[in-house]
Parts: structure tokens; C-alpha cells; sequence
């Protein structure tokens, strides 16, 4: 369990819900349990990129995470994307093997919250049914609101209607759904969480603000900024010249080039890895540095922070 | 060496629907309140005037109400975010033990930190749990204390539980019995 | 791994303790230099570090058994040492989960977890249990899940939530606990438990390991080391029972500090909960006296540097100050001058005769 960083998952069952979503179940590799996940949670496939391009990294929301029935994903295509979603589509098939990371979640129910109202848009849906099945069982007040185009309405009623009930709701539209006037009804002590379109989502925060709902009682769902745009590292002292991907950390593409750089805790608070910069802009994402010493920009933390300029270089 | 609460003086938060203040004293001492704030500030503001015949009526949103004790006030006040909507915010103002038992109220109902601010005022006066024991011992203004519940002198430590609402009392002379600090005040 | 039980061991009254040379050995001694300060020494929790008590989830050491039953009698006397919020039920069978999965693949020869759908069934070896039950009904175990799991491993434990941008620690089990007690902190933020803590606010070290202790995801955990000095081997060291255990603070002599002054070392751990997404943090804790710790010559030159030269504010705080004179006079014996090697590591491979 503490070496447990990815798992190989064999694609059980992949079903077309509709033309633009399908439903993939997957079972581990080896037949072992997979690690069960809170509501919210999600994975990270690796899936391989188009002709001989680096593999692609997509998450997608565990819809439901069942340690021996398995994990189940709802996919949509995309029309512009990298690839993943496409693959996903068209080539992914029962008997296939994916890499994949662990469950993260980002994304989680709050655990004082006297009412969830969750409120979905489009392929959004997913985490907030991963909540439904969690807040029923426990018996926990909540309403269900998906906002759907009025060609996905019945898709999305189906998919909801083992769960279906007085408290789910769907919209034809975004029209057909008025945020704010919910947002005022809710009774003191609820939490609302929105998954979608940005457009929905900054809609419905903007919603609750304006109403007087604290920060703390509203939530979106968020995949994180792990990785970032790819920039070059030189290192001063030896001339070695590090290209850094988008999906790797500064410290990983040193450690990978072979060099030997000072860690502890690989999570930008402990100051170990601190090293002297020399040239270019580094981007902070640590929690040791000082604003000033950030602004100052002559130390950089390779575990978490990367570079703003194309080429950054560390006096090591 | 502490968890001590801090306060500030109350202002009103700005995008908000609604605001209720509450006290366990009949009069706000202008010190309560920040820089160009005021009582007449908050629309509705619940007052403790210490005797029987009023009667309150919490559920109207106006002006002043007066509540008998403050046990009244709170009792009411569970009632009142019990019906309330999103958009609330929550003042209280008055002892440390009030403005504690107002928070703990509020997040019964669901309430949260960014929709309540609290300013403890008058005299230092703490509810100190004795760790050996678990008696509280109420009212104490002085650094040590005899627990009512097991006699041990103990120190107030400066150590502040919101959810039980009591300060940790712990034997000071364990190490030598009979080698007890100087007594003092408790901090302002 | 053939580890040698002691079940008569005892952490009160009469403290019949020892460690064996191989304990010694694989002690996770807390100083790395030959100063100390606080920082944010949080480290990932992987099987690579220099003792053997890093190299398992949760290590099963020689005391086991004797611990599991000390336990047992702190909870017949105080069964409010262990206590969970309503809200964490989710995480009690997560921990039960972690731990007996851990526990399982780390010590086959001692622990067995048959799963079969929801109808599991447990097998503790060194203290003789068998338990058929449903995981997810509490009804079908003894106590409860948290309860039922931690009453079968060493060290406390405690289940933080993570709400609002900060840690909630919302339950757990504290009966071998470094003065402090759940039972007043329990609810309180990472920030507010820690309060008592001098100095390291100020350094910004709290900030800094909140922000790493949030973002700890499952399959990763971390831990770091902690210390403070108990007199007699007590595991129970908790303000409830300061009564009893103070005295002994005042009662050390030069006679008897080398086998009655223990450095008490906490060998911390955070691990993301699957289910209820929530973090567990194991708090081990290690006995070994001045005299078994001296039997390392690098442990007995920096331990007089490290006690010498303490903060006195931190020396306070540990509980030092009454017997700090006579501590480092004690120790001034085994410090030669001598360069002692950066790391913790023993540096030797068996103890000098």
C-alpha cells in the first residue's frame, strides 16, 4: 500500500449511453481489489497520445468506486481535444489494459453542510452523482439540479433515474433555470457544489456571492494545477540542459537527467530542495518563501515551482 | 505559548443579506464596535436585560429585542437559524463564555466562521476545565484556581477549547506538591 | 521476521522494560545534527531509511504485546481516551481497512485478512484473535471499528477532517500521549492544538506543514520525528495523570538517571483515507534509556551537544528544565569532542560490549 503510486486496470465493460457519452467499467489488471475512493474523487489515465507522441494524461471523475465491482468512468467526447476522450470513444475496448493513477479527490462533500444542493452542467454530472449515492445512504437533505441541452435531457434523465426523485431536477437549458432564485431559498447551513461549463459554474458562484453565501460553503470542482506549460533548464555549474514537460516537476526532470539535487519532503514545505537562481523567472507554487523572497526571485523550490520564462537557470 | 482567541471589533460584512446581533448586556460599550460602526448599524439586535416580564419576539425583524437571561436569548436564537435561509450574518457581543456558546449555536445550524464574528468583552473571567477531574470550575479571574471537583491547584493554561468553551486547567505543583507559582490576574 | 514477544513487559508500576540490543539498534533516533531546532521535517513515509521502524506502514517491535495490553488497561480506566464524532464513521473503517491491510502484508507470519465481499475475517496471531464480521456494520464487531483496530496496534492515533482550508481533529485514541489529551483538544483546528507549541509559530513552521499535511493523497503518505524525555519507561504520560507521573520529574538523581531517564521518541505518520477522504496520523511512540542509547557511542556525543546546547524555551516546553543540569552533566561522558556523522543512523552495525 505505501508503494501504491499506479494501478493497471483491465476495461471491463464500455457502453454508449448516447452518441457523445460512454460508460467504461474497469476491474484491476490482476484481478486484486482496487483501492476504494470518497465521492468526488477521480483517476488519471494514461492513454496513449496520437503517432508517436508523448502519452496523454486525462482524470476523470469516478462515478462509482466499488473495490470489487469496480470502477465506473462516463466519458464525453470531446470535439477539440488531445486526443484522450477520442480514444476513449473509438479504440478503447473490453480487454484492454490502462495504466492508471491512484484516487485523488479534490472535490469533496462537506462534512458539516445541514443540506448539499449540487448543481451540474453537462458531463459535470458525474462527480454530483458520485454525491447522490453517498448522501442517500446516509440519509443526508440534498437536491440535485443538471443543467442539460435540450437534445441530452432524456440521456441525463436516464442516467439519473435509478436516483431519481423529488430532489433531482432536470433543465432544458440554462435558460430553464433560474441559480439565483434556488440559491435564496436555501435553508441556512447548506452547501452548494457545481460541476460544469465554466460558464455555469462562474454563474453560480457569482449567484451565491451576491446572496450573501460564504466562501466556505460553496464549491467547484477543480482538477488542480499539477503540471504547467514545458520550459528549458540549464544548470549552471555542469552546462546540463533539461527539457521540463508539462506533466513533470522540475525535481523529477533533474532526478531523470541523472543529477543529484537535495529533497525531503517533495511538497514545497520544508526548504530542503531550495536552490540559487541565475537567470529567467520562476513561477512559486511553494508554501516556504517569503513574499519577498518570491518577488526577489534568486531562489526557487524544483519540487513544486516551475519557470514563467522560456529558459530558467540554477546555480547548481 | 497559546490558542488564545482574538478579537476585533465588530463591523458589518459587506455582501450579506441579512445581520443579527446578539448580547448577553443590555448596553454595547462603543469599544465593541470598529471605527464608523455603530449599534444603530445592525438592523436587528438582541439584547439581555436581566428580568422576567419581557417577551421577545425573535422572529420580527425589527429594531431591538430584549430576552431575560442569557439562556433565553440562546435558546431562541437556535430557533431562528433553524429558520433562516442563506445570506445570514451573526454578530455577538458580549463575556467570552456568551460568544462562545452564540458559535456554538451557529454551527449546530450549520453556520461557519466567515458568517459570524465575535468580540468577548468586560472582565477576564474563564471556565476552566480541570484536566484530572473534568469539573469545571466557572467564573475564574486569576491564574490559579483550587478545583471545586478534586481540589488540585491548578494553572489556567492558556489553552482554549471553542468547543467545550473552557480553558485547560492543570495541577501546578505535581512535580513538587506544595511548590505552587505566584497567584496573579489573568491577562486583560 | 522473527521477532521475540514480551508480553510481561509493563508501562506503569512496576515498569519491567528493556530493549534488546537489535531495539537499540533500529531505535529512530530524532537528531540527525548535533543541534536541534524545530522545522518542517516532514519526509514521505517509503520503505528506504536507516532503521527498520521505517520500513513497514506500522512497525510491530518486541514491546507488542505488552503495549496492546497496556492499552487494554487504559481503556478499562478511562474509556474516554478513545473517542470519534459523529461526522468521522466513514473514516473508522478506513483506518480499520489501512491497518489491517497494512498490517497483513507487512507481517504475514502474524496477520491475516480474508476478504470476501463485505464478509472479512481478521486473524491476530500474538494476541490470539479471530474475528469473523461485516465490514460496514458495526454490529458485527466488539467495539467500535476504530476502536476495535487501534486496540491492536501500537501507538495513538488520531482522524483529522479536512474542511474549511485547515485540519479538524475530530478523533482518535490517546493513551500513550506526550502531555496532551484529545479529550480537551478534540474539535480544535491544526493551528489550535498546536498552540501550546512555543517558537515554531513564529517560524511559520505550522503554516508550512498544514499546507503539506492537506495535500497528502492516498497512496503517499509522509511522516517525520518528534521527541521529549519521560522518567520511567510510562507510556501514559497524559496531563490527566500528571498527578501521578510529575513527581517523578523531580525525582531523578545522578544514581538513577542512566536507567531511569528515557528519550521518548514519536515516529509520526499521515495517511490519506480513501472513503471519507479524511487524514490518519499514527503517533508511535519509542522508549530507550540513557544508558541503552549511550551503548551507541555517535548517539552518546550528540545527545550531550543536542541537551547542552537546547533552547531553553524548547527545553521548558519538553518538560526538561528540573533535571536539564544533571542530564548534560551525565551525558558530558560520552562526548569526546569527537565529529559525529551527519543522519541518524546508529552508524554501527552491533553494540560494542
Amino acid at each position: 500500500m505505501m508503494d501504491s503510486a499506479t494501478i493497471d486496470l483491465l476495461v471491463a465493460e464500455a457502453t454508449l449511453l448516447s452518441p457523445r457519452l460512454r460508460r467504461v467499467r474497469l476491474l484491476a489488471a490482476d484481478g486484486s481489489r482496487l483501492p476504494p475512493a470518497a465521492p468526488g474523487a477521480h483517476i488519471t489515465l494514461m492513454l496513449p497520445g496520437g503517432s508517436g507522441a508523448r502519452p496523454l494524461r486525462n482524470s476523470y471523475t469516478l462515478v462509482v468506486a466499488d473495490p470489487e465491482r469496480g470502477y465506473e468512468l462516463i466519458v464525453r467526447r470531446a470535439e477539440r481535444s488531445r486526443g484522450g476522450s477520442h480514444h476513449i470513444h473509438d479504440r478503447l475496448a473490453p480487454g484492454d489494459v490502462i495504466t492508471a493513477s491512484v484516487p485523488h479527490n479534490l472535490f469533496a462533500l462537506h462534512s458539516q453542510a445541514r443540506k448539499h444542493l449540487l448543481i451540474g452542467g453537462g458531463i459535470g454530472v458525474t462527480p454530483l452523482l458520485s454525491f447522490v449515492t453517498r448522501l442517500r445512504e446516509t440519509g443526508a437533505r440534498f437536491e440535485l439540479h443538471q443543467i442539460a441541452s435540450p437534445a441530452e435531457t432524456g440521456v441525463f434523465a436516464q442516467l439519473l433515474a435509478a436516483r431519481a426523485g423529488e430532489r433531482i431536477h432536470i433543465h432544458a437549458g440554462r435558460r430553464d433555470f433560474d441559480s439565483a432564485a434556488l440559491l435564496a431559498a436555501q435553508p441556512l447551513g447548506t452547501h452548494v457544489y457545481t460541476c460544469g461549463p465554466a460558464a455555469l459554474m462562474d454563474d453560480v458562484i457569482a449567484a451565491a456571492t451576491a446572496l450573501g453565501w460564504p466562501s466556505s460553503h460553496v464549491h467547484r470542482e477543480d482538477f488542480g494545477a499539477a503540471g504547467g506549460e514545458p520550459f528549458m533548464l540549464r544548470l549552471a555549474r555542469s552546462g546540463i540542459e533539461i527539457a521540463v514537460a508539462d506533466d513533470q516537476t522540475m525535481l523529477e526532470a533533474i532526478e531523470a537527467a541523472g543529477v543529484d539535487t537535495p529533497s525531503l519532503c517533495r511538497g514545497g514545505a520544508c526548504g530542503v530542495c531550495l536552490v540559487p537562481v541565475r537567470e529567467g523567472t520562476p513561477e512559486h507554487r511553494d508554501h516556504f518563501l517569503s513574499a519577498a523572497e518570491r518577488d526577489a526571485g534568486c531562489l526557487v523550490m524544483p519540487c513544486v515551482s516551475r519557470s514563467s520564462s522560456a529558459l530558467l537557470v540554477l546555480d547548481i | 505559548m497559546s490558542n488564545r482567541p482574538r478579537y476585533a471589533p465588530l463591523a458589518l460584512f459587506s455582501n450579506a443579506r441579512a445581520h443579527l446581533l446578539v448580547s448577553d448586556r443590555a448596553d454595547l460599550p462603543a469599544a465593541g464596535f470598529a471605527p464608523g460602526c455603530t449599534a444603530a448599524d445592525f438592523a436587528e439586535r438582541w439584547l439581555v436585560v436581566m428580568q422576567p416580564r419581557v417577551l421577545p419576539r425573535p422572529f420580527d425583524a425589527a429594531g431591538e429585542q430584549r430576552f431575560r437571561s442569557a439562556s433565553h436569548l440562546l435558546a431562541a436564537l437556535g430557533h431562528r437559524l433553524a429558520a433562516e435561509t442563506m445570506g445570514l450574518r451573526l454578530y455577538a457581543l458580549g463575556s467570552e463564555q456568551f460568544v462562545w456558546d452564540v458559535a456554538r449555536v451557529a454551527h449546530a445550524a450549520g453556520m461557519g466562521a466567515e458568517e459570524m464574528h465575535l468580540f468577548a468583552c468586560g472582565r477576564p473571567e474563564r471556565r476552566v476545565w480541570c484536566v484530572h477531574c473534568r469539573t469545571i470550575n466557572p467564573g475564574v479571574t486569576t491564574t490559579l484556581v483550587a478545583c471545586a471537583g478534586c481540589g488540585a491547584m491548578l494553572g489556567v493554561r492558556d489553552h482554549f477549547s471553542r468547543t467545550h468553551n473552557t480553558w485547560m486547567g492543570v495541577q501546578c505543583d505535581a512535580e513538587v506538591p506544595g511548590e505552587v507559582p505566584a497567584i496573579a490576574d489573568l491577562p486583560a | 521476521m522473527a521477532t521475540r514477544f514480551k508480553p510481561d513487559e509493563t508501562f506503569r508500576d512496576d515498569f519491567r522494560y528493556a530493549n534488546s540490543p537489535a531495539a537499540i539498534l533500529r531505535f529512530p533516533f530524532p537528531f540527525g545534527e548535533d543541534v536541534y531546532m524545530y522545522g518542517v521535517n516532514i519526509e514521505p513515509h517509503t520503505r528506504a531509511g536507516s532503521s527498520g521502524a521505517f520500513a513497514v506502514a506500522f512497525d510491530v517491535d518486541e514491546h507488542y504485546v505488552a503495549e496492546c495490553a497496556e492499552r487494554a488497561q487504559a481503556l478499562a480506566l478511562e474509556p474516554g481516551r478513545c473517542q470519534v464524532l459523529d461526522h468521522m464513521r466513514e473514516a473508522e473503517w478506513d483506518t480499520l481497512e489501512l491497518i489491517m491491510e497494512s498490517l497483513a502484508a507487512d507481517y504475514p507470519d502474524l496477520f491475516v485478512l480474508d476478504r470476501h465481499g463485505d464478509d472479512w475475517t481478521w486473524t491476530n496471531r500474538p494476541l490470539g484473535l479471530h474475528q469473523a464480521f461485516r465490514f460496514g456494520d458495526a454490529t458485527t464487531l466488539p467495539h467500535p471499528p476504530f476502536e476495535y483496530i487501534v486496540r491492536q496496534a501500537q501507538g495513538d492515533f488520531t482522524l483529522q477532517d479536512q474542511r474549511d482550508g485547515t485540519l479538524y481533529i475530530d478523533g482518535g485514541i490517546t493513551t500513550t500521549p506526550a502531555d496532551w489529551t484529545l479529550a480537551f483538544d478534540i474539535g480544535m483546528t491544526f493551528h489550535q492544538w498546536h498552540g501550546p507549541v512555543p517558537l515554531a509559530h513564529q517560524a511559520g513552521v505550522f503554516d508550512r506543514a498544514l499546507q503539506y499535511l492537506m495535500r497528502v493523497r492516498y497512496g503517499h503518505p509522509a511522516r517525520r520525528l518528534n521527541w521529549t524525555m519521560t522518567i520511567n519507561p510510562r507510556l501514559d504520560t497524559s496531563p490527566e495523570n500528571y498527578p501521578l507521573w510529575g513527581p517523578d520529574r523531580a525525582s531523578l538523581t545522578a544514581d538513577t538517571i542512566a536507567t531511569r531517564l528515557f528519550l521518548r521518541v514519536e515516529l509520526q505518520s499521515f495517511f490519506r483515507l480513501p472513503r471519507s477522504n479524511a487524514l490518519l496520523f499514527g503517533i508511535r511512540t519509542y522508549l530507550a534509556s540513557l544508558d541503552e542509547l549511550t551503548r551507541v557511542p555517535k548517539w552518546g556525543r550528540r545527545l550531550h551537544r543536542v541537551m547542552r546546547d537546547l533552547h531553553p524555551d524548547i527545553a521548558e516546553y519538553k518538560g526538561l528544565t528540573r533535571y536539564r543540569d544533571l542530564l548534560v552533566a551525565y551525558l558530558a561522558q560520552f562526548d569526546d569532542g569527537a565529529p559525529t556523522a551527519p543522519g541518524i543512523a546508529p552508524d554501527i552495525a552491533a553494540l560494542p560490549d
